[in-house]
């Protein structure tokens, strides 16, 4: 009886005129964006790997180490072919230099503004707002439009129990549409094959748990259009109402939510930290001067009633211990400068991780957050991905700077003149410290996603039950 | 006759359910893309003047104007926070130095990705993507339906000319839409002055002519919907049909023609341009070093007091630090203008293409007009250069020199102190309103003719249309 139940919603479905439309739309759209993705994937690559050289010739153009600084990239990574994320909002590059901080800039968006007017679409973007779309369109008369041609009386007639047909429905209802968008789903897995996007075992993992997620959400919409449809009379009615909860949940929740979080947690702006720090080093500089110059006049001090040969001696004897305390005092100074900006740095990223708990609570209200926010988790474009590669690179910048301070002092030893000629031998950079991008395994992409994964099963769940409850209670007639 | 036509639409439109609850749903959007508007415009401003003040907090201090670190901040507009375009997409803040070129960094979304994730709520947004799907809602079966109901059959028994009925059809629909929709948009504009913000005569002039935009956006979608409902028999297939073409001119033409489009021609990497700079650069750094090195063994004055030495070393140092100055700087423009120009001939490839959908035509129109379109960047660097030659006159006027050369020379600890609010100040400046207009126009003109378009398709269309 049950599977008699399912084949025919089944049929219904894949049968309809609807169907074929939709299917297509979806095969059509799905490899679009993979088209797309493809091919700003392989720009990015191509970006990537020619930044790196340039840089890696003019590092090797240069003679003196004093000059010396590098740029280093964020590596574009296969899986922002399915989930863009804020991977094109974020800079894609640092500079690393052992006077200046660690800071991602030139993101894609900013550098080519031509493509953030419309931004990108991506696998995510379909399933998120087109497919959701199409679920409602498909099941927002499953209940009141039997009733509306009268089947559903009939159908009650014979000896259903009423759960077993309404799970039939939902069963049906997920198999036809499910299995359908499947079909170009595994079709774009092959074309990622055939073009051979390099994916990692981890990458594939992601996307598998990625293609799960799209379908659990998927799920919910499905649920939703059948518990709305069982709890109104008439399909116009129930396909305006979901037509109305699609838009809130889909454009405006997430939306709004975010908004509303930057309202609650006042966020500094990045120019207003810099500013600060600016000042925190004028100042501290400027102090490092006067005790250099009282440092200074304490020693001519010392030497006041010597003669020039005595003076020689002293100063002979004492250059190494002078020479001491003057790095003391400018590496006290550095130090200081640091710890200041570390300080600031930490506050402001306490307050945006603030701001992003409330946004993300908030907006998870609407599945469509969830799902977004799992995917970006999953594939790495998360907003972490920022956090991530700052400090990626700002350890590497310390190993940078640790290696290129002692290489300068090994120079100024050799030469004491800070400026070479440009006629000497370019630099050894062999041993140079080599950036290695932050890797984002499986597992760490697994971990925060659960939390929206839960909530999506959660919904899909409630949703279900609703109808499952409202159905038992509907008048058929 | 047509007055009764449009009178029933109006009154069938007004009277449904549906109205009711987009109406409702439209108008909660509307105000809420007003006050979120509001709001962001003030934080934002608060961040600029927060970030100006602090900018000359930090000079306060110094003695030397060459030791100053100096930036510029791209002030938030009004009408930004309406229609944000790109306006989070590009660098807002600028540091500017005597010689090395500006350049924009910080922008919104990469400081605050979290604002990427979900983007923000504006009117651009709600006009583009909701007010299009509920004007596909109502007029679906404009057609269709009656006829699936028997009423137009019923109407054509009476010597109703055909004309005027599909005409009384659209213009019913749209006052039916449009008229309760500027309600929601009058109490919004008359909320913003309530929320402490601004607007001069530009912004409502420009605000004005995006919310004209949007009405015939909305009588494109309107007159697109009665052609596909006079084309088909059934309205559930007009509304598939329907939804099929508003997800491909909403959500997916835009996106997709850029990005196709877009990478079929070739504009240089902002990362190759900048190695070819910074190659120039050392190149010319290695001559430098040459020349200086001439000068230091070079017999001449060797016999000259040490102080008169080193200021004529000073002297020598700034001299080459200022023509490596001018020379790079020719030739960064030369680069830069090179790639803007390809950068335009990119722009007008993937935005002819993009605007076969109108949706991409409201979105460019509206972006023109709010200054928010791809114009705001290079009208931004331009103003950053602009004023970094004002900057670089006030130091070369205040020290003598452009600073170029300042690590090589002592620093004077006794000098006095320098007032950073004798400045030069810089305020981004809009343009006057004609320049915003001029260059909507074009997309205005292209929505104008996807309305005729669309008439003329659906007035054929119903002409021949069989109403039993």
């Amino acid at each position: 009886m049950f599977s008699l139940l399912v084949e025919r919603e089944l049929k219904g479905i894949l049968l309809s005129p609807k169907f074929t439309a939709t299917f297509g739309v979806c095969s059509l759209l799905m490899l679009l964006s993979l088209f797309v993705g493809i091919q700003e994937y392989r720009h990015s690559v191509d970006q990537y790997n020619t930044a790196i050289q340039l840089n890696d010739r003019e590092l090797a153009g240069e003679t003196s180490w004093w000059g010396v600084e590098s740029r280093v990239y964020r590596r574009p990574d296969p899986m922002q072919v399915f989930v863009s994320g804020v991977d094109y909002d974020v800079g894609r590059l640092s500079e690393i230099s052992t006077w200046n901080e660690v800071k991602l800039q030139n993101s894609a968006y900013s550098d080519d503004s031509l493509f953030a007017i419309f931004r990108f679409v991506d696998f995510t973007f379909i399933v998120q707002i087109v497919l959701s779309l199409f679920a409602i369109l498909f099941t927002y008369d499953s209940i009141n439009g039997e009733r509306e041609t009268g089947t559903l009386k009939l159908s009650l007639a014979n000896a259903v129990p009423r759960p077993r047909y309404v799970l039939a429905k939902f069963v049906g209802a997920w198999v036809g549409l499910t299995i359908p968008v499947l079909i170009p789903i595994l079709l774009a897995v092959l074309v990622v094959l055939l073009v051979g996007l390099p994916m990692s075992a981890d990458n594939w993992a992601k996307l598998a748990a990625f293609l799960g997620v799209s379908v659990l959400y998927f799920t919910f919409f499905i649920a939703l259009g059948i518990f709305v449809s069982a709890i109104t009379r008439r399909s116009s009615v129930s396909f305006l109402i979901l037509l109305v909860i699609w838009v809130a949940l889909v454009l405006i929740i997430p939306r709004a939510a975010t908004m509303a979080a930057g309202q609650i947690v006042r966020v500094a702006s990045v120019a207003e930290i810099d500013a600060r720090k600016d000042r925190y080093s004028t100042d501290r500089w400027l102090s490092y001067r006067s005790s250099r110059m009282q440092q200074r006049d304490e020693r001519e001090a010392q030497m006041a009633n010597m003669t020039e040969e005595e003076r020689g001696a002293f100063r002979a004897a004492n250059s190494r211990r002078w020479a001491e305390e003057d790095d003391a005092l400018r590496q006290s100074t550095t130090e200081d400068i640091a710890e200041y900006n570390r300080r600031l740095d930490e506050d402001l990223n306490n307050q945006k991780a603030e701001m992003q708990a409330i946004a993300f609570s908030l907006s998870r209200i609407s599945p469509a957050s969830a799902f977004q926010i799992a995917a970006m988790n999953l594939a790495g474009t998360n907003i972490d991905v920022k956090t991530r590669y700052e400090q990626a690179m700002q350890t590497y910048r310390n190993a940078f700077s640790t290696f290129v301070n002692a290489k300068r002092q090994e120079e100024r030893a050799k030469d004491r003149r800070r400026f070479s000629t440009g006629q000497d031998e370019p630099l050894d950079l062999t041993e140079m410290p080599r950036f290695q991008p932050p890797d984002y395994t499986f597992k760490e992409a697994l971990a925060p996603s659960v939390v929206d994964m839960g909530l999506l099963s959660l919904y899909s769940l409630l949703a279900f039950a609703g109808a499952f409850v409202a159905f038992l209670k509907y008048d058929v007639r | 006759m047509l007055r009764l036509i449009i009178d029933k639409e109006l009154r069938e439109i007004i009277g449904s359910t549906k109205f009711a609850v987009t109406f409702g749903v439209m108008s909660l959007l509307i105000l809420l893309a007003f006050y979120v508007g509001a709001r962001n415009y003030q934080i934002s401003t608060q961040d600029y003047e927060a970030a100006v003040a602090e900018n000359l907090k930090q000079m306060e201090g110094l003695t030397d104007w060459n030791r100053v670190d100096n930036r510029i901040f791209l002030k938030p507009e009004p009408l930004t926070a309406l229609v944000s375009g790109i306006s989070n997409d590009i660098g807002r803040t600028v540091e500017i130095q005597t010689q090395w070129e500006p350049r924009s960094e910080d922008s919104r979304f990469n400081e605050d990705p979290i604002y990427a994730v979900f983007r923000f709520i504006d009117l651009e947004f709600i006009f583009s993507i909701v007010l299009s799907l509920f004007a596909i809602l109502f007029v679906y079966d404009a057609v269709n339906g009656e006829k699936e109901r028997g009423t137009l059959r019923l109407a054509f028994a009476n010597a109703v000319p055909r004309d005027k009925y599909i005409l009384g059809k659209l213009i019913g629909s749209f006052v039916a839409l449009a008229v309760p929709l500027l309600v929601p948009i009058l109490i919004g504009c008359g909320l913003l002055p309530l929320l402490g913000v601004s607007m001069d005569s530009s912004s409502w002039i420009r605000l004005g002519i995006v919310i004209a935009a949007g009405l015939m956006y909305l009588g494109v979608f309107l007159t697109l919907s009665i052609f596909v409902s006079s084309m088909t028999e059934r309205s559930s297939s007009s509304f598939l049909l329907l939804l099929v073409v508003w997800i491909f001119a909403v959500l997916i033409i835009p996106r997709t023609a850029v990005f196709v489009a877009g990478r079929a021609v070739d504009v240089p990497t902002v990362d190759a341009i900048d190695f070819q700079k910074s190659s120039y650069m050392s190149q010319l750094w290695d001559e430098d070093m040459k020349k200086m090195d001439e000068f230091r063994r070079s017999p001449a004055g060797q016999a000259e007091a040490q102080e008169d030495r080193r200021r004529r070393w000073r002297a020598y140092m700034s001299q080459l630090a200022d023509e490596r100055t001018e020379k790079i700087d020719a030739f960064a423009q030369r680069l830069n203008e090179d790639r803007r120009n390809r950068d335009l001939a990119r722009q007008r490839v993937a935005l002819g293409i993009a605007r076969i959908s109108p949706a991409s035509v409201f979105t460019l129109a509206a972006t023109d007009l709010a200054g928010t379109s791809l114009d705001l960047k290079n009208r931004f660097d331009v103003a950053a250069r602009a004023y970094r030659e004002a900057y670089t006159r006030f130091i070369v006027d205040k020290t003598g020199s452009s600073g170029a050369g300042w690590w090589m020379s002592g620093n004077n600890q006794d000098a006095e102190e320098i007032n950073p609010y004798e400045l030069p100040a810089f305020e981004y400046q809009a343009a006057p309103v004609s320049d915003y207009v001029t260059s909507a126009l074009p997309d205005l003109a292209i929505l104008m003719l996807f309305n005729f378009a669309f008439f003329a398709g659906a007035f054929l269309a119903f002409l021949r249309y069989d109403v039993r």
